[in-house]
């Protein structure tokens, strides 16, 4: 079974497309977009709103988190993550799990991205404090379950931001870079990546980060 | 669509003169050579860098823990909403 999704600007366009199509290939109409793997879709005159929320509920329900104090960011700003080689070991296979459902969601929560990808990074031998800092992710995400992309109407420009964190990683001090496009006001591309080699000064930091964005706006 | 000089916001003024300076500096030697591409471009025209100040540099929340305030900035800069409040 195939999916195909199309849009136009006018209703002609599309039934003339739909005409085409059935006389090529046995298919029936679904109707207007509302879900599509796992993203909500939400049409309104101003723009989309996409959103997981749904996907958000299954895994706090799948983690018996649902009853937990809300947090406001993802991260604290004081949290400091090494190998943590004498802390007590967690389940890997449930910290694991937890990572994989959360990386679900950064299809449209590009916010818990950063604290996702450094939970990431420890994944062969979780600590109890590793697990802390992906719960604190969820507790983040009870009470922003309604939080979504919402790509609207804006004059056209692109602007590329880049930026790094010099030296960030403790354990090999090499820098993250994060850098993000936006097309008007809605974001279309974003990444987060620890840097392959190790920067000798944050303006070095900083110019690998800009080259990275550069050779995806390049891609894209 | 044409877009002619794609701007690229950086919040670190050393990092834009390196893009801009074509002359190897021995500061600068170390940095890989795959990394320099992006001379070639700010000088064909096709991207120019600029400054932004690192208070409305949007890619913050990719590289670092931010304090709440400065998270809900970023994060309504980018378009990401709460459907709650909207219509």
């Amino acid at each position: 079974m195939l999916m195909a999704l199309y849009g136009a600007t006018n209703d002609s366009l599309c039934e003339e497309f739909v005409a085409a199509m059935r006389g090529e290939f046995e298919m029936s109409m679904m109707g207007e977009l509302s879900f599509f793997l796992g993203l909500q879709v939400k049409e309104s005159k101003d723009g989309i709103f996409l959103s997981q929320t749904k996907c958000c509920k299954k895994i706090f329900k799948k983690f018996e988190m649902e009853n937990y104090k809300e947090e406001s960011t993802p991260m604290s700003t004081s949290c400091f993550m090494d190998l943590d080689l004498a802390g007590t070991t967690v389940d890997q296979t449930k910290f694991r799990g937890l990572i994989g459902s959360l990386l679900y969601l950064t299809a449209s929560r590009l916010d818990i991205m950063f604290a996702l990808c450094l939970c990431a990074r420890f994944q062969p031998n979780p600590k109890e404090s590793h697990f802390k800092a992906a719960k604190r992710i969820l507790k983040y995400l009870t009470g922003t379950t309604t939080v979504g992309l919402w790509p609207f109407h804006s004059p056209i420009h692109l602007f590329g931001y880049s930026d790094s964190d010099f030296a960030g990683c403790k354990l090999d001090r090499k820098s993250r870079s994060g850098t993000c496009h936006l097309l008007g006001s809605s974001i279309i591309s974003w990444h987060s990546k620890k840097q392959a080699c190790v920067a000798l000064s944050n303006a070095d930091a900083e110019y690998i980060a800009a080259v990275l964005k550069f050779s995806r706006s390049n891609n894209n | 669509m044409k877009i002619n000089k794609v701007p690229l916001l950086c919040d670190n003024t050393s990092a834009i003169n390196l893009t801009k300076n074509q002359i190897q500096h021995s500061r600068t030697k170390h940095i890989e050579i795959h990394h320099h591409f992006i001379k070639d471009h700010v000088s064909n025209g096709d991207c120019e860098v600029q400054f932004i100040e690192t208070g409305r540099q949007l890619a913050d929340i990719f590289t670092k823990p931010l304090a709440k305030d400065k998270f809900f900035f970023i994060r309504n800069e980018l378009g990401i909403l709460d459907s709650k409040y909207l219509a």
